[in-house]
């Protein structure tokens, strides 16, 4: 693997839960004092000049500036196996340069979440970095590198949309059930039917707050097992009115071939509920809950369609969101990759200035005689003349290593450098 | 001269109304700031409001009246415009805009009954409640529309971008709130009203045509409020309550005053 002679041999080394299973995440993740430890060793035995660990449940990678050579990582990494004694190599993956800061950009920006846009990925990193700076293991290059990417996850989450749409059935029927309420804090839901797409909402009206879930199946044992499963209450059916008065979102999947809740059932218990609004959902087909029910002020049915709309909303607005987010990141991970060189490069630049003019002075030395024999004025002006002619010679090449410095350009930058080395 | 004050008031009332109409235009910097930027406009406005009607002694009339009340709305604007309630500004500010830069513009009316009396205490207060009652009223009408186009779009299931506004639930009980509180400072008003014209006028007043119009709009409000509480008329119903209340209050404020040879008009 070559690494660029010009800018810090960048490294990102790590498994993450696409990489790895998780019975060798497990045996590699780290606690705080794990951490802390680790990044001390590997100064200690000059794995790395700098860097930092990550380690959460769903990856483990390591940052660094690898000098002397990658070799040394590579053994340390050596050191570590996988539950049944196998080596973790086909696990890892190794980036460089450009492509292991875009990584942890993603990573910090969740992008490269299991959940993407979920936001506790920010908090770790930042924790990743607090470790990192008690054990004193982030020099010039990594305070810059880890600063950015905190940047850069703030610009994602204030520019692109990433983190607010809405993925799978459940997730829709909460949020249609937080435009109508608001919040769930004491609201009840009432599930008829035991259908697959009904628990799912259930579940992700419980995990959000919900205060009650009724459950209702025509065969009662069913009810009580389902409820059992969900922590909610079950029901008898022939109660389901009773209840309706009580409740504030109706879920409805029973397989059942005719509409179980009826517009009357739903207008009888309106008054009893004092007009407060009533979400419904039907997810059956045939439908089971009655259609007209929409013509009651009050009342919110949903039905399949209009739910697998959100999702689909959802997921659109979710990947165009991953788009924008990877182009910004992209963005940024080569703009801090071509400021890192630049500096890095920037004594170069100046060293080559500096043996041009050397030689400039040398020349005039060896005329010394031509020199001597002219007029003030004009040993003036032969000095300008000079000075402008090696400027304008040194102006092409040097503007363009800046280029190709400010770019990441390393090949160009390298050729253009030496040549110039070379020459001067 | 003080209407020069109104002048910057006027650039941060429409700086906010740009950016709830035009938020790609204005940009995220002034966007994310309306809030604060309604708030300096309405501490400004204070202060011009205080000067108009404690210095220039009988000089109150109808631009006062408007300007005090596109105040109280855009105060109670950048009191509730917290993250998706925000929206209510795209009804607030414009209409606290149109107030204001009619104020500026109309020429000077006097209070026909001001001319005969002299100034004192009572107008200021009188002015201040009322103001306060238009601002409630004129919020919870603002929600109300918001209700009705939450309510539209769930009924019509055109759920895209829906979650930038606020919950029907938190819709419906900020309608209800900001009208009660309008409906509280209203009867104030009237009341305080009242009180100074049976001291001043001794007695002509009632049959005023202006008084006689807000007393039923306040009729107007004490049914709506009291069919929701004791009926239920929540929601689409106590929307509509509040947007028709509210445009018979504007009527009142505006045409009322020319329209109507009152002692309450205004005389050119």
């Amino acid at each position: 693997m070559a690494t660029s002679a010009s800018g810090p041999p960048l490294l990102a080394v790590g498994l993450n839960h696409r990489t790895a299973p998780v019975d060798v995440r497990e045996r590699l993740a780290l606690d705080a004092d794990g951490v802390r430890r680790r990044l001390v060793e590997l100064r200690r035995d000059g794995v790395m000049s700098e860097g930092f660990l990550l380690s959460t449940c769903n990856r483990v990678e390591l940052y660094a500036v690898h000098e002397p050579g990658q070799r040394a990582v590579e053994r340390w990494i050596e050191t570590f196996r996988g539950p049944r004694g196998e080596p973790l190599q086909p696990y890892l993956y190794w980036l460089h340069g450009q492509d292991a800061v875009r990584h942890l950009f993603q990573v910090t920006s969740s992008l490269d979440s299991m959940v993407v846009g979920e936001p506790q990925i920010l908090g770790q990193v930042k924790q990743a970095i607090r470790l990192a700076e008690e054990a004193g293991s982030l020099g010039r290059v990594m305070h810059r590198l880890t600063e950015r990417s905190l940047s850069v996850a703030k610009r994602v989450r204030s520019e692109t949309d990433i983190g607010q749409s809405t993925v799978g059935v459940g997730n829709a029927g909460v949020e249609l059930a937080l435009q109508i309420f608001g919040d769930l804090n004491g609201r009840r839901a009432l599930l008829l039917g035991t259908g697959e797409m009904g628990q799912q909402v259930a579940k992700a009206l419980l995990n959000s707050g919900l205060e009650e879930l009724l459950v209702a199946n025509r065969t009662y044992e069913r009810a009580v097992e389902l409820a059992e499963q969900t922590g909610g209450t079950p029901i008898r059916f022939e109660r389901v009115e009773e209840y309706l008065a009580r409740v504030d979102i109706v879920v409805g999947a029973t397989g059942a071939p005719q509409h179980v809740l009826t517009a009357d059932m739903v207008k009888r218990t309106m008054r009893a509920r004092w007009y407060r609004s009533l979400f419904l959902v039907d997810l059956s087909v045939p439908r089971n809950i009655d259609p007209d029910i929409e013509n009651i002020e009050q009342a919110f049915l949903f039905n399949v369609d209009d739910l697998r709309e959100v999702v689909q909303a959802g997921m659109a607005a979710r990947e165009q969101a991953a788009r924008a987010a990877h182009a910004l990141v992209d963005e940024e991970a080569e703009r801090f990759v071509g400021r890192l060189v630049e500096i890095e490069s920037g004594p170069r630049i100046g060293g080559v200035v500096r043996a041009a003019e050397q030689l400039r002075l040398a020349e005039l030395e060896r005329s010394a005689k031509l020199v001597e024999s002219l007029s003030d004025a004009q040993r003036k002006q032969l000095d300008a003349m000079t000075r402008a002619l090696v400027k304008k010679v040194l102006h092409q090449p040097l503007s363009a290593a800046r280029e190709a410095a400010r770019k990441g350009d390393q090949v160009a930058l390298q050729t253009i450098l030496s040549a110039l080395e070379d020459e001067t | 001269m003080e209407r020069f004050i109104y002048i910057p008031v006027l650039f941060c009332y429409g700086t906010v109304a740009l950016a709830h109409l035009l938020p790609s235009v204005v940009g995220k910097g002034i966007t994310e700031r309306a809030r604060a930027i309604a708030g300096v406009g309405v501490a400004v406005h204070f202060v011009g409001l205080a000067v108009a009607v404690s210095w220039a002694t009988g000089t109150t009339g109808f631009p006062e009246a408007l300007s005090a009340a596109a105040f109280g709305v855009m105060g109670a604007y950048a009191a509730v415009s917290r993250e998706r309630l925000a929206s209510v500004g795209l009804l607030m500010a414009p209409l606290a805009v149109a107030m204001l830069g009619t104020s500026l513009v109309v020429p000077h009316r006097e209070v026909a009954a001001l001319a005969t009396t002299p100034n004192s205490l009572w107008l200021p207060i009188h002015l201040g409640l009322m103001s306060v009652g238009l601002a409630g009223f004129a919020l919870s009408s603002a929600v109300g529309v918001l209700y009705l186009i939450v309510r539209n779009r769930l009924k019509q299931k055109r759920l895209k971008d829906l979650r930038r506004l606020p919950s029907l639930e938190v819709l419906d009980r900020m309608q209800f709130r900001s009208m009660l509180f309008g409906f509280v400072f209203l009867t104030l008003g009237i009341g305080v009203g009242g009180a100074w014209a049976a001291v001043a006028l001794e007695g002509t007043w009632a049959i005023d045509p202006k008084v006689l119009f807000t007393v039923v709009i306040w009729a107007w409000y004490a049914v709506a409020l009291q069919v929701r509480v004791v009926a239920g008329w929540r929601g689409r119903l106590s929307a509509l309550f509040s947007i028709v209340g509210f445009a018979g209050m504007i009527f009142s404020l505006v045409v009322m005053n020319f329209i109507v040879k009152g002692f309450h008009g205004y005389v050119g």
